[in-house]
Parts: C-alpha cells; sequence; structure tokens
C-alpha cells in the first residue's frame, strides 16, 4: 500500500514537472483555453441571469393573456370581450390593457397603458420608484406619465417636466410625468413609458373600444388551463398561459446566445486542434522520453496517468480561471462589447447592471466541453507512443 | 512551497473558488427579491433588453418572427430561426409550443 501510494506521489510530481518543462505546449492550451472559456462564459452566464429575470417577468404576467386574431395575425381586440370573459366560472378579473411602441430618435421604447381598475387591484407597494410617485385611477386622460431612467436620461427629464411624443399618426402628444422608475428596476422598466389606458389609447389612435390585449386572472383555487380550455370556443381568440409565455421566452434568449454557441463550437474545434497539434509536436520529443521511462520500467499505464494528471491540471487551472474572468467581466464590466456586437442587445443604460447568473449547471457544462476534449487530445498520443517498443521509440525520436 | 506545485494548487484554488462564485449565485437567484408589485401590475412578461430587436415584449408572436421578421406567412420561423442555437439543446425547440399553432389552440 505504502509503495502504491509513494509510486503515484512520485508520477504526480514528475507530471507537474512535466508542466514547466513543455512550456511552450502549457501555454498554448493555457492561453487558447483562457480566451475561449472567457468568452463563452460572459455569454451564457448573462443569458442565464436573463433567462431567469424574464422568468420572473412572466410569473407575474397574468395567468391567460388574450390577443385577437384575424387571418392568423394579431390584431386589437375589442373591449365587449371583456363581459363575455368575466362570465366564465374560475375568472376573476379581466383587465384591458392597450401597448405598443414608440419611436424617439434613434432608439424603441415600450409605451404601456394601465386599466385604472387594474390600479386597483391589489397586489402590494410598488417600491420601484426614485423619485415621484406611480399611477393612481385618477391620472386617467390627465397625460400624467411614469417613465423609467433611460428615458429620462435621453431627454434629460425629471418629475414635474412635460415632454411631447410623438405618434405614428404623427400627432403631438402632451404628457407630464409625475414619477421615474429607480435603477433596481431598470431591466424591467428602462425603456418604460406608463401611463392611463385612455391616454395610451389616443397615443395610439386606437379605434373607439378596442385595446391591444386582455389580461385574465384567475381565482387562486382554479387552473389556469382548465379556465383556458373553456374559451375554445370564443371566436378569433388566441389565449396565452404562463407556461407558453415562459417556453416562448426561454427559446428567444436561448437563441440570442446561440449564435455565440455557435462561435463558440468552432473556437473549441480549433482548440481541440490546437491541443491535439502540440501533443503531436511534442510527440517526438516525448517519444524518446517514453521509451526512456519504460525501459526504467514505467508501464503503458503510468505514462497515461502521468499525461491524464498534466491535462486535468491544465484543463482545470485555464477553465476555472477563464469562467471567473468571464464572471468578472460580465458582472463588473456589463461585457462591453460582447453583448451589443454579437446578442443584439441594442444599447443599455448608464446605470444598468447586466443579470449574471453562475448557474452549477452551465459551470459543469464548460468543464464537460474544455476538459474532455483536452484529456482526449492529449492522452491518446500518448498511449499511442507508450504501445510502441521502448527501444524503436528512442529509434525513431533519434533519427 | 516548490515551484512545480504553483499550477496545480492554483488549479484547486482556482476551481474551489469559482465553484463558491457558482454556489453563491444560486442562492442569490433562488432568494433573489423583485419588484414583483410593479411586474404584476405592468402585467408585460418580458425585459427592458432588446427593445430595438423585433419587440420582444410581445407575448409570443414577435419572438418568433424576430429572424426574418413580419414576411407574409411568417408565422412559422421558430425552426428557421434555431439554426442560431443547438436546437438538440434546447427542450424548447424540440417540443411543440403549444399555441403556436393556431389550430391546435382553437381545438
Amino acid at each position: 500500500m505504502r509503495y502504491m501510494i509513494r509510486k503515484h506521489k512520485n508520477l504526480l510530481n514528475y507530471s507537474f514537472d512535466c508542466l514547466r518543462r513543455y512550456r511552450m505546449r502549457t501555454a498554448v492550451i493555457l492561453i487558447t483555453f483562457l480566451v475561449a472559456t472567457t468568452m463563452i462564459s460572459a455569454v451564457l452566464f448573462t443569458k442565464d441571469g436573463l433567462e431567469r429575470e424574464a422568468e420572473f417577468s412572466v410569473q407575474s404576467a397574468p395567468d391567460l393573456t388574450l390577443q385577437y386574431l384575424k387571418g392568423g395575425r394579431v390584431e386589437p381586440i375589442n373591449t365587449s370581450y371583456t363581459s363575455l370573459i368575466s362570465g366564465i366560472p374560475g375568472v376573476e378579473k379581466v383587465l384591458k390593457r392597450t401597448w405598443g411602441y414608440a419611436g424617439i430618435g434613434q432608439y424603441t421604447f415600450v409605451v404601456v397603458g394601465l386599466d385604472p381598475e387594474g390600479l386597483n387591484y391589489s397586489r402590494g407597494v410598488i417600491t420601484s420608484l426614485e423619485e415621484g410617485r406611480f399611477l393612481t385611477p385618477e391620472d386617467e386622460g390627465t397625460g400624467n406619465i411614469v417613465i423609467g431612467k433611460l428615458l429620462a436620461y435621453m431627454l434629460d427629464v425629471r418629475v414635474g417636466d412635460d415632454i411631447i411624443l410623438l405618434s405614428e399618426s404623427v400627432e403631438a402628444n402632451k404628457f407630464h410625468i409625475v414619477g421615474l422608475f429607480s435603477d433596481a428596476s431598470s431591466i424591467y422598466t428602462a425603456d418604460m413609458i406608463l401611463m392611463s389606458l385612455e391616454d395610451a389609447n389616443k397615443f395610439f389612435s386606437m379605434p373607439e373600444g378596442q385595446v391591444t390585449d386582455l389580461c385574465v386572472y384567475v381565482s387562486p383555487a382554479e387552473d389556469p388551463v382548465n379556465v383556458a380550455s373553456k374559451m375554445n370556443s370564443i371566436p378569433n381568440l388566441r389565449v396565452l398561459d404562463q407556461d407558453l409565455l415562459l417556453r416562448g421566452y426561454k427559446a428567444a434568449y436561448g437563441a440570442r446566445g446561440g449564435i455565440f454557441t455557435t462561435l463558440w463550437t468552432i473556437l473549441l474545434v480549433a482548440i481541440a486542434l490546437i491541443a491535439f497539434s502540440q501533443a503531436i509536436v511534442v510527440g517526438h520529443e516525448s517519444q524518446f522520453e517514453v521509451g526512456l521511462l519504460k525501459t526504467f520500467g514505467f508501464s503503458t499505464l503510468d505514462i497515461i496517468e502521468v499525461r491524464l494528471v498534466e491535462s486535468l491540471v491544465l484543463g482545470f487551472f485555464a477553465t476555472s480561471l477563464g469562467m471567473l474572468l468571464g464572471f468578472s467581466y460580465a458582472a463588473f464590466l456589463n461585457a462591453p462589447g460582447l453583448v451589443d456586437i454579437l446578442l443584439g442587445w441594442a444599447y443599455l443604460p448608464r446605470e444598468f447592471r447586466l443579470p449574471v447568473y453562475v448557474s452549477l449547471q452551465s459551470v459543469f457544462s464548460i468543464y464537460a466541453v474544455t476538459v474532455i476534449p483536452l484529456l482526449i487530445t492529449t492522452v491518446v498520443p500518448a498511449w499511442l507512443n507508450a504501445i510502441t517498443d521502448p527501444e524503436l521509440a528512442m529509434r525513431r525520436a533519434a533519427a | 512551497m516548490r515551484r512545480v506545485l504553483i499550477l496545480p494548487v492554483l488549479a484547486i484554488v482556482l476551481t474551489a473558488a469559482l465553484l463558491s462564485v457558482a454556489v453563491y449565485s444560486e442562492s442569490q437567484w433562488s432568494m433573489r427579491e423583485y419588484d414583483k408589485a410593479l411586474r404584476e401590475t405592468v402585467a408585460l412578461p418580458s425585459i427592458a433588453i432588446g427593445t430595438n430587436y423585433e419587440g420582444t415584449r410581445n407575448p409570443l408572436i414577435e419572438v418568433f418572427v424576430r429572424s426574418l421578421y413580419d414576411v407574409p406567412g411568417g408565422y412559422d420561423y421558430i425552426v428557421s430561426s434555431s439554426f442560431i442555437d443547438t436546437p438538440i439543446w434546447l427542450r424548447d425547440f424540440r417540443e411543440t409550443i403549444p399555441g403556436f399553432n393556431f389550430t391546435a389552440v382553437k381545438g
């Protein structure tokens, strides 16, 4: 037993010494792995964070969202549906909502008109305001708005100021700012302009009695899916539940991260080739070394163990350091250059912090796709050398 | 400490540090307090990222037409837009998404 321990200790020491001896190979593998894992981990951790934030939003969404379909396309829905839906057993409340996009300069902002009835529908205290107040039912039709930090920063406005927004129908609409969202809620409110339903309908020139969609809240005792199934026979109605929205958004953010995943896969193949070529390049040198070691009594397994330990140390060092750098790059520096260019996230407010989620699943995935290929590309050449006759190996290496 | 041991020791330390960060991050996200009351009141099921990216705040539809945008007959772009990821890795791409097929919704 003591002999075995001493033997493995010696093999370990020998592997560590090899890391220093083959400096060029160690440096090449370290640098390439470091670059690859830093970039991919920054993107993956950010993507995971965005997915989680989207999950929170979906969990806060109405139990059911109703849209009006015509020819398979979404159109404004008539408010007469409200009484029809309210009569369905299990439906607690139906709220109207009008929302859309407004272009200011080269940017797009989201304008949301809230049903005054919904503002009375108690969900807790809204504490996400830096200044001013939230909307109340009394703000209906007054032109009072609450805006996100991004818009406030771009237009250089604050609570108490008036702003004029040009609508799609090229009409100037004057609004009065009564509240400003805080930095803490920027991930949700940065681009948002909240106003009353009446103001939003006017801004978007919605036809009389129509809104964008309906939000349905189901009684806590009821299953939303069962309630949704009772709406199947209502013409032109499209029913979206939370699960559906969640899966849709996960697919969307997954696809955004995907463009980088594709590039990363190519990069990984390149790295595996570099590691393999390095193993071959030092092959001549190590062929002689392996022959010598076998002459001294090393077995094939001992030689594989030496190379395995070398690869494990290199792989874990470079990958762990790369992931820590990637995390710091995303969490503390907001991943400059990466999210803007590769993932199409158009712009970020100055105060905005990227949500970064270092999930164990992503960490182990990155280890799996970096360390295992490295093991294969270094251990296989070592095994091929080790099974060659030692004398022949040394003669070949010397030739 | 012997110089040859620096790299192996650092490998262990960095791996332990990374796993600690991951465990901390997992616990932070599981206990995360977010602006729930606000999100419930506004009720848009999305976040402010990507508002210049074909309107991700729209429930479902615009999410799927993002690749080729709103060209006629373009409501089944989930497949064409999946080329930028590895579809087999994503459950969402493997499974049929109910509600995406309008006929199925109408029953």
